[in-house]
């Protein structure tokens, strides 16, 4: 028995415990990580075993997240690990695919999303989304854009549809740029104004919670930075979940990072190690996840 | 494979880190062996190799900067950029540390000196040149098992302080040595407890490097570690 320990035996040993576990016991214990030294705050979303499938094939496989109100919380990972079908499960925008079903719990508010009497139309009015590429509808000018989802809650008086646009392009942090313009097309603007117009549409139904499926991947660094500032000022409305493949961006703008991870080929999708943002980034818990945010993989 | 090029850049960078390390070594053992027969002619080797080591030491920060600039860095490569400016830092101190005491033993050479006192100056000079060493080796081979040597190593240093700061205030009956000489002993009690400290930090760096925890942390966990578990 040799006494020498070198950097690799060292690191080797502060993971052992990891390496006993499966993936599934280890993102059980971050479902319970208020009590597991991260801040304790209050959860909005509380994901249980969640598993998901398209047809016969498992996608995703026990998942465990809470997700803090007023937070922003960023998931990383390869591409086909699961990501975004995690985020389409918490507004149940997954069902609009064929064959898509889940099992476990997505606890909204203390209410599973699930359950038989939930309707899914409020479920994403609670849980609002921004896609990757910016989708303004082509024939609605600025103004109806970002009205176009509260118009369908019924009829309201025009100074205060008047303000909610206001108030959206302020927190999407367009209105400067568009103010004098409203009622031109939405797909007049840039793409990054016309991805902050879809915030602004996003943030007009007031939503609880603001899915973003990798929204600045095909945006300039300057649109990209107005995207991440405005996430700034939103967490103190809003409960953010974005999916990135920008490490850097995870690392700036999120307060807790997931990573989802496929161990081997064909095998579904896991939560990995889900933790602090700043723990994640400077020391992370498991060796995959130091592989993958310092570009040794993926 | 991805990084390969960043890889190759900090494993590059480490090696020039040790290698400026090795140099200050080099210094701090003319010291120590110029303090044993206060022989200026070995001590006047390492006249003005502080801005020798000032000036390498600036160039590899900016190095770290640079990388840090282009790489952005996170989790073992964030700690280890981290870890080299910080081992860099105490090396430069260390090493112009150890030429200011070079440069007393030349300036004080034919000075009376007080034999207790002198004999306190050896063995902190050893010690602390030894200490350096170690912190050194554990940075350049992440032998943080070696860390939990540094903390007795310190203790003796700063018992040895104590020891010649006393005889600094409180010299022998009529063998205090010149004054010329007792003020730049005492100013090089201070710059060999300092030396010893730069040692002990570089280690202390290292087992955060490796563990990403502080160290007293680390070798609490360290300790606590089931021993029942067989090595292969």
């Amino acid at each position: 028995m040799t006494m020498k320990r070198t950097e690799e035996t060292m690191r080797e040993e502060g993971r052992s415990g990891d390496r006993e576990h499966r993936p599934n016991t280890r993102t059980t214990e971050v479902a319970g990580r208020s009590s597991g030294g991260v801040k304790s705050a209050e959860p909005v979303v509380t994901v249980e075993n969640l598993s998901m499938y398209y047809g016969s094939f498992k996608a995703l496989q026990d998942v465990n997240m809470r997700i803090d109100r007023n937070s922003v919380t960023a998931l990383i990972g390869p591409s086909g690990c699961g990501k975004s079908t995690f985020i389409r499960s918490i507004n149940r925008m997954h069902e609009i695919v064929p064959k898509a079903r889940v099992e476990g719990k997505v606890i909204l508010d203390g209410e599973d999303v699930y359950a038989p009497d939930v309707d899914p139309v409020r479920v994403r009015r609670k849980v609002g989304m921004v896609f990757q590429k910016p989708n303004p509808f082509p024939t609605m000018s600025i103004y109806d854009n970002v009205l176009a989802g509260i118009k369908l809650g019924g009829k309201r008086k025009k100074g205060e549809l008047d303000e909610v646009v206001e108030r959206t392009l302020r927190q999407a942090a367009l209105w400067d740029e568009v103010k004098d313009k409203l009622k031109q097309g939405g797909t007049s603007l840039s793409g990054g104004q016309q991805q902050r117009l879809c915030i602004a549409r996003t943030l007009a139904i007031e939503p609880e919670v603001i899915l973003m499926d990798e929204p600045a991947s095909a945006l300039d660094p300057v649109s990209t930075q107005k995207i991440e500032d405005a996430m700034e000022d939103l967490k103190e409305r809003y409960t953010v979940v974005i999916v990135t493949h920008n490490m850097q961006q995870a690392a700036r703008i999120s307060d807790y990072t997931g990573f989802f991870f496929i161990e081997n080929m064909g095998d579904p999708g896991r939560l990995w190690e889900f933790d602090e943002t700043s723990k994640m980034f400077s020391n992370p818990n498991r060796k995959e996840t130091e592989d993958y945010v310092t570009g040794r993989f993926g | 494979m991805p990084r390969e090029t960043f890889q190759q850049e900090l494993d590059r960078l480490v090696g020039e880190v040790v290698v400026l390390g090795r140099e200050v070594e080099g210094t701090l053992d003319d010291m120590a062996r110029s303090m044993d027969g206060y022989d200026a002619e070995i001590a006047s080797r390492d006249l003005g190799v502080d801005s020798r080591f000032k000036g390498r030491g600036a160039e590899l920060d900016e190095e770290c900067m640079i990388l840090q600039a282009r790489q952005a860095p996170v989790a073992r490569d964030l700690r280890l950029i981290y870890t080299i400016q910080a081992v860099n830092n105490h090396m430069v101190r260390a090493g112009t540390l150890g030429e200011h005491i070079c440069r007393a033993i030349v300036e004080t050479s034919e000075c009376e000196r007080d034999p207790d006192l002198h004999a306190a100056l050896l063995e902190m000079a050893r010690s602390a040149r030894d200490l350096f060493g170690q912190g050194l080796d554990i940075f350049e081979n992440r032998d943080i098992e070696s860390a939990r040597d540094l903390e007795a190593g310190d203790d003796k240093v700063d018992l040895l302080y104590s020891e010649a700061m006393n005889l600094v205030a409180n010299p022998s009956d009529g063998g205090g040595g010149a004054p010329e000489w007792r003020v730049r002993a005492a100013l090089m009690v201070h710059y060999l407890e300092r030396i010893a400290d730069h040692g002990v930090d570089i280690g202390e760096r290292t087992v955060f490097l490796v563990t990403g925890e502080r160290m007293e942390s680390a070798m609490r966990q360290y300790r606590d570690r089931d021993l029942n578990v067989d090595e292969d």
